[in-house]
């Protein structure tokens, strides 16, 4: 009999029932606004099915998918952000009547589905298939605008090689890990001396990972094709794809430490990230593409926390993803809510000037999300980024250090001065907007900004333990007394 | 055994680059039979018979044709006459040809010659693949399908810009 040893999370039915409604539905009568609701349910059904499950799990771990709090807490920011950025697509998808993108909808929850495999998964299989569900369905995503099609057709292209070489690199390591262990599980790669095969496929695995982390050297794809992409795109590929790619990471490289001949490579990968993320961010006159290459220097952020097990790591990398998906999503919501139509998107951040006196509130809020990713205190971000500084102290990894203030500095400028192009005065508005006429995303970016705030103000609140940490050495037991908790 | 799969391999890898380095697409689809051999090859070689025959017969046979198919129907303008005789010259189908003659003579002398080991290794069948694939993997076979459709999705999407676009 098969059913009786499957066992999946409830979220996967759930999406994969509604791919089907939807398809159905749209074979029968294409309708944008019909397509929309159906997602929306479908998007809110999973997150409820969040925790629960079908089938038993496998007595001996042998499952394909596991579920466990780090699973759950990445699917419910990965549901969340898949749910605000249908909401920010809302209006332009209805607006559109010429062209009927029903397509757009499906192969978002397609995408989450994808997205939603990779962190429920235990093993290569679920993990691969997860990883090219979610590239081909935002393939599709970035050459969804109409009124661009030249460069988005281009962006597409761009990632579908780029995505496409990764993934061949990625699927030639889970060859080599599986013919030197015999078994398409998640195992941690042997740490110590190990002989050749197994390490250079945890290299090659790391390797394909950092590219669609879009970590330095890998990076060059992701301004280009955010650029390209329509903006909830560009947020989908920021957010949701890089989380659930996080997600495995951390999962494949369990809670203990990085086995020693990966240190230098990661620490050189983490310094690069960050400051190249940074220095290419420096030079952009275009928000969007400024707004990828933060999202460039955040991942090296990230992998700080990831690189440095310890025992705030978990409390760490739970906040900083939070943090991160909140402000980004902020930041393209209200990129959308001033794309009245397609065409009028505002291109480079002097479009924005004198935004304070025009638009007050946009202005409050973009400017929060902003002081968040810089990390400054009101935001989420500060605290965000002070755990990350503190797994790192933990650790003593002094250089990584150094590359996070020095980042951060470099942060600083630019985000800052976008802040002063919006306080800035101008005679003649540049941007015509109009009162915007979408409740949705006024929503979304109220909601938005009171988690950031909030969470600014109360961390300690949405900190929950979702990462075993990992044992404490002996000797250490004395030194290091209580973590430290930055509850206000 | 491991150096016949390592030649197979090597003349997959050849066929690879040259499909690459062709001017001409049908060239390049010649030299594209000559890769997909070559996989299957070195598939039936380490022991997995009906994968390698479903290399050949899904994508030799059946998408090769569909590849043709679409690059004669793309290059319209020359005499039909004309375009198939500089297609298929010698000089440029005794390539692929050698390097398929190559791949037979490989499989030949395999199977004559190497001895039936009753080992631990036996072989993989087509009922093996079927029970393990309906067994525990059918999740991934329902992952494999909206794989599918996510590709097909956004062939379909992009294809019909393309159109309306013009």
């Amino acid at each position: 009999m098969i059913t009786h040893d499957l066992f999946l999370p409830l979220p996967l039915p759930l999406l994969s029932v509604g791919t089907m409604l939807l398809l159905t539905a749209i074979a029968w009568r294409r309708s944008t606004t019909r397509s929309l609701t159906l997602a929306l349910v479908t998007l809110v059904l999973s997150l409820g099915g969040i925790g629960y499950h079908v089938g038993t799990p496998h007595p001996e771990g042998l499952s394909l998918f596991v579920q466990d709090r780090w699973a759950n807490y990445t699917a419910l920011l990965i549901l969340l952000s898949s749910l605000s950025i249908l909401l920010m697509s809302w209006r332009d998808l209805e607006q559109d009547k010429t062209h009927p993108t029903d397509e757009y909808p499906l192969l978002l929850v397609l995408g989450t589905l994808g997205a939603i495999s990779m962190v429920f998964s235990a093993n290569y299989l679920p993990f691969f298939l997860g990883v090219e569900i979610l590239a081909l369905s935002l393939m599709g995503l970035v050459a969804s605008r109409y009124s661009r099609l030249t460069e988005a057709s281009e962006a597409s292209m761009k990632y579908l090689i780029l995505s496409g070489i990764s993934s061949a690199i990625l699927l030639f390591g889970i060859g080599l890990a599986y013919a030197s262990t015999g078994s398409l599980l998640f195992s941690p790669p042997p740490s110590g001396n190990a002989n050749a095969i197994p390490a250079i496929a945890t290299i090659m695995i790391l390797v394909g990972v950092f590219f669609k982390l879009s970590a330095v050297p890998f990076h060059m794809w992701l301004p280009d094709v955010m650029d390209g992409a329509p903006p909830p795109v560009a947020a989908f590929m920021a957010v949701v794809s890089k989380i659930a790619i996080f997600s495995s990471l951390v999962r494949y490289f369990g809670t203990g430490d990085t086995p020693g001949y990966l240190h230098g490579i990661l620490s050189a990968v983490i310094i690069l990230t960050i400051l190249g993320g940074n220095f290419l961010a420096l030079r952009q006159t275009n928000l969007i593409r400024l707004m990828a290459c933060s999202s460039i220097a955040h991942v090296g952020y990230l992998l700080i926390a990831f690189f440095s097990p310890g025992q705030l790591r978990s409390e760490a990398i739970t906040l900083y993803l939070a943090a991160y998906a909140a402000s980004t999503l902020g930041i393209f919501a209200i990129i959308c809510a001033f794309a009245l139509t397609e065409n009028s998107l505002p291109n480079t951040i002097t479009d924005w000037r004198g935004l304070f006196y025009t638009r007050p509130f946009l202005a409050t809020t973009l400017s929060l999300m902003i002081l968040s990713l810089a990390g400054i205190p009101p935001g989420i971000g500060f605290f965000a980024k002070f755990e990350v500084a503190a797994t790192g102290v933990e650790r003593q990894q002094t250089l990584l250090l150094a590359a996070l203030v020095i980042g951060s500095i470099i942060g600083l400028y630019y985000y800052l001065s976008i802040v002063r192009v919006l306080m800035g005065t101008q005679n003649t508005p540049s941007l015509q907007v109009k009162k915007s006429q979408s409740p949705e995303l006024t929503t979304l970016i109220v909601v938005l900004t009171l988690i950031v705030v909030v969470g600014g103000i109360f961390p300690a609140r949405m900190l929950p333990q979702v990462l075993p940490s990992p044992p404490l050495p002996q000797n250490e037991l004395i030194s290091i007394q209580e973590p430290m908790q930055p509850s206000l | 055994m491991n150096t016949l799969a390592l030649f197979s391999g090597a003349v997959t890898l050849l066929g690879a680059i040259m499909v690459i380095t062709r001017q001409v697409a049908v060239h390049a689809v010649l030299y594209l039979v000559v890769t997909l051999l070559g996989l299957a090859t070195v598939f039936a070689l380490l022991g997995a018979p009906f994968a390698a025959a479903l290399e050949v017969i899904i994508y030799a046979g059946a998408i090769m044709v569909l590849f043709v198919f679409v690059i004669m129907m793309l290059n319209l303008g020359q005499s039909d006459r004309e375009r198939e005789k500089e297609w298929l010259r010698p000089r440029i189908w005794l390539g692929p040809a050698l390097l398929s003659i190559l791949l037979c003579a490989e499989l030949i002398y395999s199977v004559s010659s190497s001895p039936q080991q009753e080992g631990p290794l036996a072989p993989l069948s087509a009922r093996d693949v079927g029970l393990s694939l309906f067994g525990p993997y059918v999740l991934m076979v329902e992952l494999v399908s909206f794989l599918l459709l996510a590709g097909l999705i956004t062939a379909f999407h992009i294809g019909r810009h393309r159109t309306e676009g013009r």
